[in-house]
């Protein structure tokens, strides 16, 4: 109990001076929640510069795949780059294809099987990396509040402790280590609000993206199906 | 990801800097420097029971109403007197009148009774006379010390005009009472009556009353007259007093009886000592400890306690009575709490009884306080048991 300080009156009330007061609990859950605030904002920025960039990807795989390109020479480019998007779920279906008919492939059935199912796996692979770490950004935004609650709770209750011992309740002894307590909760949530804000805005976003892609399997699923049909029906 | 990382880190270091210099202790409330106000915790009793002072004023020992100061004579003035404002109107002696009350309303009081005579009599026959009587007033007034003289100076002047007024009235008089016995005694009782047996009994103070009233025009005049009457039947006045006495009570006499006296009189509220906490009139006053003892004291040594009651001494009862301003008991004293013994009871009550006989000394001015008083008899406090 002698090493709870209680903050003198009209001592700094700065926001530096009211964290440096903070007993090192209270400290902890402000420092752990500011670095929950820059990894969610990294998780933010990232994210947008992600999407952004996969909309374009998807807009212009869009418009050189309806340009009326063949489709081969279109995998042949796109083969040895990185693909993202609608380029990987072309690239893997185009892949499946050609190893069917490479190896000469009797059954048109299994072959549309196979390419559906590799066009899934290669939507699956994108959704995965576009809706990586978005999880962290709900976490962030539910906890964070509560955390900082805990800091500030933990703050009041030694406050409390010192007033105390020092038997003084004026208000200029009892508001510093409030405040202090407060900071926490502050904190907690300016991390929270552009957390849960963020969360929202960007699984929208990726939902939308998916939806897109799954669009584009769908018709490549049925352009390869006509495809099959037609290389099987002269054979027949 | 990495950019990411960095730009949110870049930002948060960024806004931090920014929040630390910019956000830094906020000022403090502006709280004005005003001294604590403080606050006395007054019984209700000190409320309601306040005694006449200042309520500004300082508690003092004694309580003491607020000074009044005797308002300034202003030395220019011409005229002096108690008016807050000069006026150029003469005084109007307000204290002569004073002394000679009872002299002087006698005067007016037989004029009622003239009045319906004038009224009935032809006027221009007594108007005259006031004249004359205004003139002789004066005269008399120094001299009516002894009273025959006064009568004699009236006499020769008035004489002239006297026969004329004197036989209407006395016929009228006739008529409005209708039982005279004697009927020159009946005229003489309507005219005089009083004032000339009041002239006897008090006759050094009489002259300046005379004079005084007459400023009243048309009451003077006629009151001039029936003095003038009075003088000459000095004789009749003896025989008139016993059935003066039955016509005491006399509706028109009624504004003659009243105090016209102004209502001036009584003295400012007025201390040398400086005034003292206290409300604008007195709420209530309380019996000090000291008078209280002296009270039971007192009853005391009237008390007898019930011979034979086992015990009595641990018993108490609260006897409440009333006292009058000479401390006399009024009403029978009442049990207010029974010890719940009949027979101390009725040993207090007969205490308080018997005290009275004896005559309880009680200190004066404290009248509101003797009106209803409670004793506590305490065989152990009173009677040392």
């Amino acid at each position: 109990m002698e090493n709870i300080a209680l903050a003198e009156p009209g001592a700094q009330l700065s926001i530096w001076a009211l964290f440096m007061q903070a007993s090192w609990v209270v400290k902890l859950v402000m420092i752990g929640l500011l670095c929950a605030s820059v990894w969610t904002w990294a998780i933010i920025i990232d994210k947008l510069v992600a999407y952004g960039r996969m909309r374009l990807a998807l807009n212009r795989f869009e418009q050189v795949f309806w340009s009326g390109q063949s489709l081969e020479e279109l995998y042949r480019t796109l083969a040895d780059r990185k693909t993202t998007g609608m380029g990987a779920i072309f690239v893997a279906a185009m892949r499946e294809w050609k190893k069917s008919f490479e190896k000469g492939a009797k059954t048109p059935l299994g072959l549309q099987t196979r390419i559906d199912k590799a066009m899934d796996l290669a939507l699956t692979r994108e959704m995965e990396k576009l809706e990586g770490r978005l999880g962290f950004l709900a976490t962030t935004g539910s906890a964070a509040p509560f955390i900082g609650l805990f800091g500030t709770v933990i703050g009041i209750m030694t406050s409390f402790q010192a007033i105390a011992g020092s038997k003084n309740t004026s208000l200029a002894v009892v508001a510093p280590g409030i405040a202090e307590a407060l900071l926490a909760t502050a904190i907690g949530l300016l991390a929270a609000i552009p957390a849960v804000i963020a969360y929202n805005k960007l699984s929208s976003d990726a939902s939308k993206i998916a939806v897109r892609m799954e669009g584009f399997s769908d018709e490549f699923s049925a352009i390869l199906s006509r495809q099959i049909d037609e290389k099987v029906a002269p054979k027949a | 990801m990495k950019t990411g990382l960095t730009t949110s880190v870049i930002l948060h270091t960024a806004v931090l800097a920014f929040g630390l210099f910019t956000l830094s202790a906020p000022a403090a409330l502006p709280s004005a420097n005003v001294e604590s106000v403080a606050v006395d915790i007054v019984p209700m009793e000190a409320m309601a029971q306040t005694l006449q002072g200042d309520k500004k004023a300082v508690m003092h020992e004694k309580p003491a109403p607020l000074p009044t100061q005797r308002p300034d004579i202003v030395p220019a003035s011409q005229k002096v007197g108690e008016n807050s404002v000069d006026t150029d109107k003469p005084i109007t002696p307000e204290a002569k009148p004073k002394p000679v009350d009872m002299t002087s309303a006698p005067p007016p009081a037989p004029t009622p009774k003239e009045k319906p005579s004038t009224e009935d009599v032809p006027k221009p026959q007594e108007k005259p006379k006031p004249i004359p009587a205004t003139e002789v007033a004066p005269a008399p007034a120094p001299k009516q010390e002894v009273k025959p003289e006064p009568v004699k100076q009236t006499e020769p002047k008035p004489t002239p005009a006297k026969p004329a007024p004197t036989p209407p009235p006395q016929d009228k008089t006739a008529a409005i009472d209708p039982t005279p016995e004697v009927k020159p005694d009946a005229v003489a009782e309507a005219i005089a009556k009083d004032p000339p047996t009041e002239e006897t009994q008090l006759p050094s103070s009489a002259p300046a009353p005379e004079a005084r009233p007459k400023p009243q025009p048309a009451q003077a005049e006629s009151a001039k007259a029936p003095d003038r009457k009075d003088a000459e039947k000095p004789v009749k006045e003896a025989s008139s007093k016993p059935k003066s006495d039955d016509k005491q009570f006399n509706a028109n006499e009624i504004s003659a009886l009243l105090d016209k006296q102004k209502p001036s009189g009584g003295g400012a509220k007025r201390s040398t000592q400086q005034a003292s906490l206290g409300g604008e009139k007195d709420q209530g006053q309380k019996l000090s400890k000291s008078e209280q003892g002296a009270l039971e004291d007192q009853l005391g040594h009237c008390w007898t306690l019930p011979v034979g009651l086992e015990g009595s001494e641990d018993f108490t009862v609260v006897i409440r009575f009333n006292l009058d301003a000479s401390g006399k008991l009024e009403g029978r004293p009442t049990v207010e709490k029974s010890s719940g013994n009949p027979q101390f009871d009725a040993s207090a009550v007969r205490a308080v009884q018997k005290c009275d006989v004896a005559g309880l000394q009680v200190p004066a001015g404290k009248q509101d306080i003797w009106s209803d008083v409670r004793v506590n008899f305490d065989p152990r406090a009173m009677l040392g048991l």
